[in-house]
Formats: structure tokens, sequence, C-alpha cells
């Protein structure tokens, strides 16, 4: 096995290089090209999408839940769920989602301190009551799906947070358990121009 | 007053009835249902599943749901396997891998992926995509097998996630 560096938590953006060969480098189908302008107009030259690109079904449907997950009105407020994106992250060891995601979340409340500690020192890290609890079951669902049971959603209950805006935490957290195996298993995150 | 919510897979695998109340839950959100639901056809029930087959797919799901522990994955997955013509051998054979004999080598080394990216995919090197090349498959394959893999991470997760809120409003 290689002794691949990998790089260190942060919110500087990285970049990705894919481990095998994209749309762009091979014969591709007029269907393939087109799925990148229907669903991520702003991105159709980043190595991930042309990558994901080779089987445009999934990759449109996959989209569709992302960006409804992430970015849908109504629930949890998004930085909640950019948190929870950031917890599953940094369980999985996908630095480039939690970059992403923690500059996401540090953008939408304005606090640094929190997102650069849980980067730097992982979960356990202390943190408010609310953070908390929302990074808890977003460890407990990335860690232990099959034990998840109604007393893991109760402290957010307890700090009056609705069915609806639990489910979205939820939701983030689990479709991070999808995100970071593509970004960790079809290519790796480089540091730049890596 | 009932909005006709028709069960999709994960109410369907979570055991929810179509007029529960974590069923309107989800619902709230009919995009997100949707867009599962679509997931899961284009990677479980493609209606041309080119390049990566049926049987693999399922073969794929089957070793997911044993991993995890979600037993009703494993049984859906099991029946589709049954379906489509695989006997005791191959059945008992997914579920012992690796310590299992007589496996074609591009179901096996599919099986070893579908662990890795389970079980460990912080540990995933391009070594382990050289070796699904090695056993046959071409870069679009790869990317339906790992959104295959993907797709299945999420899926067990809403399962639990549903089951959790149906033991409070049951």
């Amino acid at each position: 096995m290689s002794t691949r560096q990998r790089p260190r938590f942060s919110t500087v953006p990285f970049a990705w290089q894919p481990w095998t060969s994209t749309i762009a480098e091979s014969d591709a189908s007029p269907a393939q090209w087109a799925v990148l302008d229907e669903v991520v107009p702003a991105m159709k030259t980043n190595p991930y999408y042309l990558l994901l690109a080779h089987d445009p079904e999934p990759l449109r449907q996959r989209t569709g839940l992302f960006n409804g997950i992430m970015k849908g009105e109504g629930g949890s407020p998004r930085a909640d769920r950019e948190l929870a994106a950031v917890a599953a992250s940094r369980v999985n060891g996908c630095v480039y989602c939690a970059s992403v995601h923690a500059r996401a979340y540090n953008q939408l409340t304005g606090d640094t301190e929190q997102i650069q500690r849980l980067l730097d020192e992982g979960v356990g890290t202390p943190l408010g009551e609310r953070e908390r609890a929302i990074v808890n079951l977003a460890v407990k669902l990335t860690n232990a799906p099959a034990e998840l049971g109604a007393a893991d959603l109760q402290p957010l209950r307890d700090l009056g947070l609705s069915d609806l805006e639990i489910l979205d935490i939820t939701n983030s957290a689990a479709i991070f358990a999808w995100a970071n195996r593509l970004l960790q298993t079809l290519g790796e995150s480089t540091t730049g121009d890596g | 007053m009932s909005i006709t919510a028709q069960p999709d897979v994960i109410d369907r695998l979570a055991g929810i009835a179509a007029d529960s109340p974590v069923a309107a839950l989800r619902r709230q959100k009919p995009d997100l249902v949707a867009f599962a639901q679509g997931s899961y056809d284009a990677l479980l029930e493609p209606v041309r599943p080119g390049e990566v087959s049926l049987l693999e797919r399922h073969a794929i799901a089957y070793r997911v749901g044993l991993l995890t522990g979600f037993d009703m994955v494993a049984a859906q997955h099991e029946g589709l396997l049954r379906e489509l013509g695989a006997g005791d051998d191959l059945i008992e054979a997914i579920a012992a891998f690796p310590a299992s004999d007589g496996l074609e080598p591009r179901l096996a080394a599919l099986l070893r992926h579908t662990d890795l990216v389970t079980t460990a995919p912080g540990t995933a090197e391009a070594e382990d995509i050289a070796a699904l090349h090695a056993a046959g498959l071409t870069p679009a394959a790869v990317v339906t097998v790992g959104q295959l893999i993907g797709f299945l991470a999420y899926q067990i997760r809403a399962i639990a996630v549903a089951r959790a809120f149906g033991e409070e409003t049951r």
C-alpha cells in the first residue's frame, strides 16, 4: 500500500484529483455532457463532476437530494445542517467536504472558533449545548446507524427543535455518508496545485 | 385529512406505514423522498443496467445490509438475488466473503471494494480503483459501483432515522 500523506483538516479550500479517467478523457455521450449542464452548470469543469457524469442518472438524482437536504426551504436553520455535515466529514476523514462545509457554517454564523476546534481536535472538542447535541446525533448516525434510537433524538427535542428540524440534521449527516465515500474512494483531496 | 402518501423504499424497509406520522414528517420535504427513491431506482432497479449487472448490484446491496446490521436490507436483496437465479451457494459465498471459494474474480473484487467503502472509506487508495480496473471494470462502471455503495450508506441511515422517529410517535 502507498503511504500517501493525507492533508490536515482545514478551512483552506482543497482541490480533488480522481483515480480514474473522467468523461473528458473518454468518448463521452451527449447525455453524459448534458447532465453537467443540467445539474451542476457552475461546476461542469470540476473533475469530481466530470467523473460522476460517467453515470448520468445517479448524478442527477443525488444532486437533487443533496441540494434539497442542504439548501431546501423550511425546517432547520442551514447552519445546523452545515454543522452536521462537518461532524460527519470529520469522523469519516473527508478533508475536502469538511473544508467546504466548515466555511459555509462560518459564513452563516460568523463563529469560526468552534469549527476550527472541531477540525483541529475532532468531534469531542468542547462545544455549546446546541452545537454539542447536533454533533452528537450526526456522529452517532455516522458511526453506529444500526444502534440509533428515539433516545438519540431526545437531546435536540429538549432544546426545542421540531421533528422537521431534527430530520433535516439527520439527513445532512446521512447524505455525507454518501458524499464522503465518493470523495474519499474515487480520488483524493490535494492542497492547491497538488 | 390525508395526503395520499406512496410508501417509498425507505418507508418500507423502516417498517413505516404510509399513513403514519413518520411518513407524513418525511413528506414535509417531498422532493427529498422523491430523489432518494429516484436514486434507488437508478442504482438498484435500472431499466438498462449497462456495465454493472443487476446480479452484481444486488450482491453489493446484500453485502452492505449484512455488514451494517440492516437485516431488512440484506433480506430484500437476498430475495432479489434469488429472483435473478442465485442459489444457496452464491448467497452463502457472498455472506461468507472473504472466507469463501468459488466466486468469480470480478464479483470478488466488487465485494472487496464494497467492504472497504462501507467500513473504512478513509483508508481507500488509488490501488483500490486499479484493482477494480484489473477485474474488468471500466471507469464508468467504477463510478456506478461507487455511487451504489454511497447511496446504500445514505439509505441505511435514512432507515435508521425513520425507525427512531417511529419508536416515539407510534
